[in-house]
């Protein structure tokens, strides 16, 4: 009975998989021409010291020594869900980054493209490594793990799936300076204050 | 009637002669072996079709080649997808875990739907529904990840797991019809089998005549000038 059951579930997986698809070539696999003009302004400010201080294990013993067991969960679940909105920030940066190097790499030039293309690789570990950490925190926080007694440690968060979040981002912030080389000093400001 | 039985011989002729054209075999060495093997495959059923016995044999050993085949190109397809995205330990589980789940479901679901084969076909059979799940898994996995990462699709392992991804779709949900209809879908069940699998080709076709997404090596890249670099290390001091 189950094994009908899952292979219900199964087709009908793949048949999503395939009206998804089937979409995607009715609209010629939507894809526009990302210009600089499309990143600058979609970018949100990723405070990088402040994602340090949060995976920062001295902090959070700090916080643990001076705080009692409830304040502690409480100031942790308040650590989680800002640091869950620092892992957005860097996946909604990478997939505007993603997509201008997509437009970028079409390019006759072979330096912007080979620029564009590290950029990309670079983002995609970042998306990658967000994913992990908010699935994590999502499942620490709706479970509220803390109650059962098995504290969620901030500090391991700097790695997913043996990618290093902070180095990651940084290597993306290097990357796209490279590959935005070509920008007015002030455009280039913006960048780097927006990413 | 026996000759739009081999409209996916034509096809899968035309996809060799595209592999070899845009040198895919390169970058997809098992996908390439395996439309080799079905175009000798398919010439060999198509030699020997008068031949009762000698098409019996030709058509369940050619089935057990597909089965293996079949694996190998979805274990080609995680390999070159997951190796570009991570280095992860656990990475190199999920194939295996997937596997293990496609050959779990099949022998659970040929325990629920009895079969009249016995012996070794029983096995084929069996691995052939297994691997019919491998290739949904990875389909449909595939898809759910890459609106999540911003990965593009023109790319050959996308390809490769659309047109499998597809005609294992629709094998299942036709197979599982047909231990409910029984033989009065037999006619059914086959014509559906040969347009899916004709589409599944020509999905391939499309997906190896469009150019992939340009790579530049590195090796080819010109220096920047003493400027641009002067502006980029301008742009590094700004961002510490």
């Amino acid at each position: 009975m189950f094994s009908i059951i899952f292979t219900w579930l199964i087709v009908a997986w793949g048949a999503l998989s395939c009206i998804y698809m089937l979409r995607c070539a009715w609209s010629r696999f939507p894809k526009r021409d990302v210009d600089v003009d499309d990143v600058i302004p979609f970018l949100y400010p990723v405070d990088i010291s402040l994602a340090e201080s949060l995976l920062d294990p001295a902090t959070e013993f700090e916080f643990r020594w001076k705080l009692g067991p409830p304040q502690f969960r409480e100031a942790q679940r308040k650590r989680m869900r800002l640091f869950l909105e620092l892992t957005r920030r860097m996946a909604h940066n990478s997939k505007v980054l993603v997509e201008y190097a997509d437009s970028e790499k079409n390019r006759q030039d072979p330096r912007r493209a080979g620029l564009a293309s590290t950029l990309q690789e670079k983002a995609i570990e970042v998306r990658l490594y967000s994913l992990l950490t908010g699935i994590k925190l999502r499942f620490w926080l709706l479970l509220r793990t803390d109650i059962w007694n098995a504290k969620p440690v901030l500090a391991h968060l700097r790695t997913a799936g043996e990618i290093d979040g902070l180095q990651t981002y940084s290597a993306l912030k290097v990357a796209a300076a490279a590959a935005f080389m070509q920008l007015p000093p002030d455009e280039l400001d913006s960048l780097t204050r927006n990413l | 009637m026996i000759f739009l039985t081999y409209i996916p011989l034509g096809l899968l002729a035309l996809l060799l002669w595209t592999l070899v054209r845009k040198s895919a075999y390169k970058a997809v060495p098992c996908f390439f072996a395996y439309t080799a093997f079905a175009v000798a495959a398919d010439v060999t059923r198509f030699l020997v079709h008068n031949h009762r016995h000698p098409y019996y044999a030709a058509y369940w050993f050619t089935e057990a080649g597909y089965d293996l085949l079949g694996i190998l190109v979805m274990y080609e397809v995680l390999r070159t997808v997951l190796g570009n995205l991570t280095r992860a330990w656990w990475a190199r589980l999920i194939f295996p875990a997937v596997l293990v789940a496609g050959v779990g479901i099949s022998l659970a679901r040929a325990d629920v739907v009895p079969s009249r084969l016995g012996g070794l076909l029983f096995y084929i059979v069996v691995g052939e529904i297994a691997v019919r799940f491998v290739q949904v898994f990875v389909f449909a996995g595939l898809v759910t990840l890459v609106p999540l990462l911003g990965l593009r699709w023109r790319q050959y392992p996308f390809g490769v797991a659309t047109g499998f991804g597809l005609y294992a779709t629709v094998m299942l949900l036709t197979t599982t019809k047909f231990s409910d209809f029984g033989t009065r879908f037999k006619f059914l069940w086959g014509v559906t089998s040969l347009v899916a699998y004709s589409l599944a080709v020509l999905i391939w076709i499309w997906f190896f005549s469009v150019p992939q997404k340009a790579e530049t090596p590195s090796s080819e890249l010109s220096a920047p000038s003493p400027g641009d670099l002067k502006q980029y290390k301008d742009a590094l001091r700004r961002m510490r």
